[in-house]
Formats: C-alpha cells, sequence, structure tokens
C-alpha cells in the first residue's frame, strides 16, 4: 500500500475547549484511518503539542478531540480535523479587541475579524475531482440561553447562519462589525459564532471538518446604584447604596466614583472605597455591592454625581449614575442673651 | 507528489495579517450601547455580509451529517481499583475469564488516558505493538503470539507506539478462494466478556 510518510503536527489546545474545563472530564485524541476504519488513540498529555506517530493513508485520517464524563460516560465532540495527502489543508483564525488567547471572545456589541487560509486546492486542473477544487465554508450561530456559559452545549443544535464555497487558495479577512447570536434583547445576547471549512464529499471519505474555530459572545454588562434617588437631598450621614451589577464582562474592572457637580460624561472621579470590583474569570459575573460608611469621598456640600462605570478591552463606560444634593452643614440659628 | 505535498503542508503556519482596525476611534467614555442601537447596527451588518462575494453552497449542513462515531460507543472501558480507561473496540485482544467484569465502565472511576491505566495495572494488563499492516488486518499475527495470548493471565491490548489501536479483522487474501481449507493464521477476534 501506497503510504504517505507525512507526519501530522497536531495541536492540543484542550484548554481551549469550554467541555474540558471540570475535573470529571479526561480528554482522548483519537485518529481515525480512512477509509480502512482503524482507530487509535494517541499518547497524549493534558496540554502541550506533539505529533502523531502513525503515518496518514492517501485516504486520509480524522482527528478527534473527545472530552468523556467519569461519573456519566457522557462524551462531547470538542473539536476535529480531517487530513489528508490529496485533501486541501485550512485553517480559521479569529480575532476580537480582547487579548484573551485561551477562547477568542467579545461582547455583543463589537466587532470581530476571521482570518480563513485555504490551500491545496487543484485549480486549473479539468481532471481533479470537485472535492479537490473546492471546499465549504461555514458560519453556525448557537445561543448559550439566559445565564448560559455554554459548559456541556449540543454544538449539532446550532444554526446554520450562511454556506458558501471557497474556491481559490490563499487567505482571507472578513470583517463582522456586529455577531449574529439569537437573542431577542441584543445587549444580552450570549453565545457564540463557529465558522469551520469542510472538504466536499469525495469517493474515499464523506465532508469532513478541515478546521474550525469560534468566538464566543458575552452580554454587555447593566448595573444600577440603588439608596439614593435623582435630586435627593442627604443631610448629615451618606445613606447605604447597593450596587447592583449583571454580566460584568470576564475581564473588567467595574466601580462606583464620585464627582461634584452634574453629570458629565467622561469626568473622573474619586472611586468610592469598597466599590471597586475586578473581573478576571472566563464567564460573565453578577454581583451586588453594599456602600456603606463613605462620606470621607465628599470634600464640600452642593450638587453631586455617582456613576457606575466599568473598563473593559473595549473601554470605560457608564453604567450607571444618580445626581444628588448634599448639605451637611449645621446651621444653629438662636441667640445669646446675659442677665446681670 | 508526495513531497510536493510535505513541503506545502509542512510550509503552511497561520498568517495572521494585519486585520482592519477592530472598532474606529472611541470617545474616552461612554453609555453602554442600547438594544435600539445594536438592532440597527445588525440591519446594517446584514447589508454588508462579508461573505457576499462568495458563491452559496447547497446541501444539508455537513456538521449535521456524517457526524462521528461517538467514542463511548466505539471504544471499551477497562475499570480496575478506582480507575478506568478506554480503547477503541477491537485492540483488546484477550480477556481471562476471570476478568471479564473489569471490561466495563464504573460511574465515578477515574478516567485516564490508557498510557497512565496501563502504568498502574500492568500487573493484569499487557500490551502487544501491532504493525500498521496486522492494524489494518493485511497481515496476520503471528501464530505464536496468538497461542501465547490464549494462555496469558493477563488481558492484552493492541497498541500502536503505545496507543491503543483497533485490530481489523484479517481481510482474506485473494487466492484464499481458490486455496479453501488452506491454513492461514488469522488475527483474534477480540474476546468479549
Amino acid at each position: 500500500m501506497n503510504v504517505s510518510p507525512f507526519i501530522l503536527g497536531i495541536s492540543l489546545a484542550v484548554l481551549a475547549t469550554v467541555g474540558a474545563q471540570t475535573t470529571n472530564y479526561t480528554n482522548f485524541i483519537r485518529q481515525k484511518q480512512l477509509p480502512s476504519g482503524v482507530q487509535w488513540d494517541m499518547p497524549v498529555n493534558s496540554m502541550g503539542e506533539d505529533q502523531s506517530p502513525m503515518a496518514i493513508n492517501p485516504g486520509g485520517a480524522q482527528f478527534e478531540l473527545w472530552t468523556v464524563n467519569g461519573i456519566t460516560s457522557a462524551d462531547y465532540l470538542l473539536d476535529s480535523r480531517y487530513v489528508g495527502a490529496y485533501v486541501p489543508v485550512a485553517t480559521v483564525a479569529i480575532t476580537s479587541e480582547d487579548p484573551y488567547d485561551v477562547i477568542p471572545r467579545t461582547r455583543a456589541d463589537r466587532p470581530f475579524n476571521v482570518t480563513v487560509m485555504v490551500d491545496g486546492l487543484q485549480l486549473g486542473n479539468p481532471e481533479a475531482p470537485e472535492a479537490a477544487t473546492k471546499v465549504q465554508f461555514l458560519r453556525h450561530v448557537q445561543s448559550y440561553g439566559t445565564g448560559g456559559t455554554g459548559f456541556g452545549i449540543d454544538r449539532t443544535a446550532a444554526t446554520l447562519k450562511s454556506q458558501t464555497y471557497i474556491e481559490t487558495n490563499g487567505t482571507e479577512i472578513l470583517n463582522y462589525s456586529i455577531n449574529s447570536v439569537p437573542g431577542a434583547d441584543r445587549t444580552k445576547v450570549r453565545g457564540e459564532e463557529r465558522f469551520s471549512v469542510f472538504s466536499l464529499e469525495d469517493y474515499q471519505a464523506p465532508e469532513s471538518q478541515l478546521a474550525s474555530q469560534f468566538i464566543q459572545i458575552w452580554p454587555i454588562a447593566d448595573g444600577s446604584l440603588s439608596g439614593i434617588t435623582s435630586g435627593e437631598l442627604i443631610r448629615f450621614k451618606l445613606p447605604t447604596v447597593t450596587l447592583t451589577l449583571n454580566d460584568l464582562y470576564p475581564d473588567s474592572h467595574t466601580y462606583a466614583q464620585v464627582y461634584k457637580g452634574g453629570p458629565q460624561l467622561g469626568k473622573t472621579g474619586k472611586i468610592i472605597p469598597g466599590s471597586s470590583l475586578v473581573v478576571n474569570d472566563t464567564v460573565p459575573q453578577s454581583r451586588v455591592l453594599t456602600l456603606v460608611d463613605y462620606d470621607d469621598a465628599f470634600d464640600e456640600d452642593g450638587q453631586w454625581t455617582m456613576e457606575l462605570v466599568t473598563k473593559t478591552p473595549f473601554g470605560l463606560e457608564r453604567l450607571s449614575y444618580v445626581s444628588f444634593n448634599l448639605d451637611r452643614t449645621i446651621e444653629f440659628n438662636g441667640s445669646i442673651t446675659s442677665q446681670e | 507528489m508526495k513531497m510536493k505535498w510535505i513541503s506545502r503542508t509542512l510550509g503552511v503556519s497561520l498568517v495572521v495579517l494585519a486585520a482592519a482596525p477592530l472598532g474606529a476611534e472611541e470617545p474616552e467614555m461612554r453609555d453602554v450601547a442600547t438594544h435600539d442601537q445594536l438592532t440597527e447596527k445588525l440591519r446594517a451588518a446584514a447589508k454588508e455580509n462579508p461573505t457576499v462575494k462568495l458563491r452559496p453552497s447547497e446541501g444539508p449542513d455537513p456538521t449535521k451529517v456524517n457526524r462521528p462515531e461517538s467514542i463511548v460507543k466505539s471504544s471499551d472501558f477497562l475499570s480496575f481499583a478506582g480507575r478506568a480507561t478506554l480503547v477503541p473496540k477491537r485492540a483488546i485482544l484477550h480477556v481471562p475469564a476471570n476478568m471479564a467484569d473489569r471490561v466495563k465502565f464504573v460511574s465515578g472511576n477515574q478516567l485516564m488516558p490508557f498510557g497512565d491505566f496501563f502504568a498502574m495495572n500492568r500487573g493484569w494488563v499487557t500490551t502487544f505493538e501491532v504493525t500498521r499492516a496486522q492494524a489494518e488486518g493485511n497481515q496476520p499475527l503471528p501464530e505464536d503470539v496468538i497461542k501465547r495470548f490464549q494462555k496469558s493471565s493477563n488481558l492484552v491490548v493492541a497498541v500502536f507506539k503505545g496507543g491503543p489501536i483497533s485490530v481489523l479483522p484479517l481481510k482474506t487474501p485473494p487466492d484464499a478462494t481458490a486455496t479453501a481449507g488452506a491454513k492461514t493464521p488469522a488475527t483474534p477476534a477480540p474476546k468479549k466478556p
């Protein structure tokens, strides 16, 4: 049998998979030779990069990254690649304004770029089979649902948004100004967009995935200040204020600031002690903070504004604000008389 | 052709070209976007579909057809002393009768790659390194090896370069029908408990 000596370098970005983040799961990489059907499990570490020592047949091989639950024996296909000597190759990379490099991610209102590279198409060869002259480029969208994090989702339930052919070798950069994850409130969509390149079916192999990458879309944070009403006159001690923070971006710094005067977007104030919350996570977070004894932040009477601000890779944004009047001066009205 | 392929493939590296700047110049601080703003943005984006210049393809969603078979369904589990692993079906070449109950999934056992499991269970698991031709069923396993398996008190797993591998049934040579009755060493069918 004519066996290609090609050795495949396979990257095991195991941590780049949402389904592999809990200790009950174990990952396996299975190589399926085509068309023989021989199945082989690569000896792998939980993280890193290695080469498959099993040479690939002319028919190609399918590499599948699975995670299996040790309690339920449920299995999830995290990723797969079809490679072969006569199969086009492809890569898909997604970038956003968020530099986080484990899983591409962005926010519901932000743009992202998809870079797709295809090589190995046999162009200008009239005898080449159709599968060697073009590949399919797919865009899927899938919501995680209210409060969802994407863990354990069934990706076969994703909605196919578009399906096109790529018929030239080279690199293409596609700019998406906003996501299309389903959701009634566009500020609160949470889910993922997946871009994949698939080979066409031929006599040796079915349509198979050549490359795939997804980007997670997280909702825009919202927040509210309660305990002070707009225009309220506050005498003496500042009241307890409750900050309700929802869907804080996984990489964010959120705080309440105060400054003298009416609301003014972009003005820098004094951060109220106890209001600063740094999130460095993989999924959005929600919190409730209570502010007490923060009078020292106010150094004089008059109109003040308290703002809830969040800083993310996308910039500085105001979530909520309230203006009020402070009057802590004690005026003593009286008279002094003396008796002689 | 081979060399061309090799150089072509190995020469491929992900080239992240300078992408269009993400997000125009923005003010230092802004109010968060509203639903109405994003709805309008989405409507405008639909008109500027970046794949519009590509020819639409037809047919069923390839991600939903020809789904890879479940790894659990195409594997055998080995479980013992709180630990477990899985190997491709037909990778287990021999199961002694008294170890039949170890070829199953046990909930809660620590699941681990075969190499780790084997390192902890060498007392009752033996591996046998097969060739590609043997795994593909193009070459029989040596007869003496098969006899040795059958007498072994250990469970035997076929491996290739240390990884468990399925061993397909021996393909009948084209002239076998002409020499029917001739003794051909066979690859043992995986012994199931």
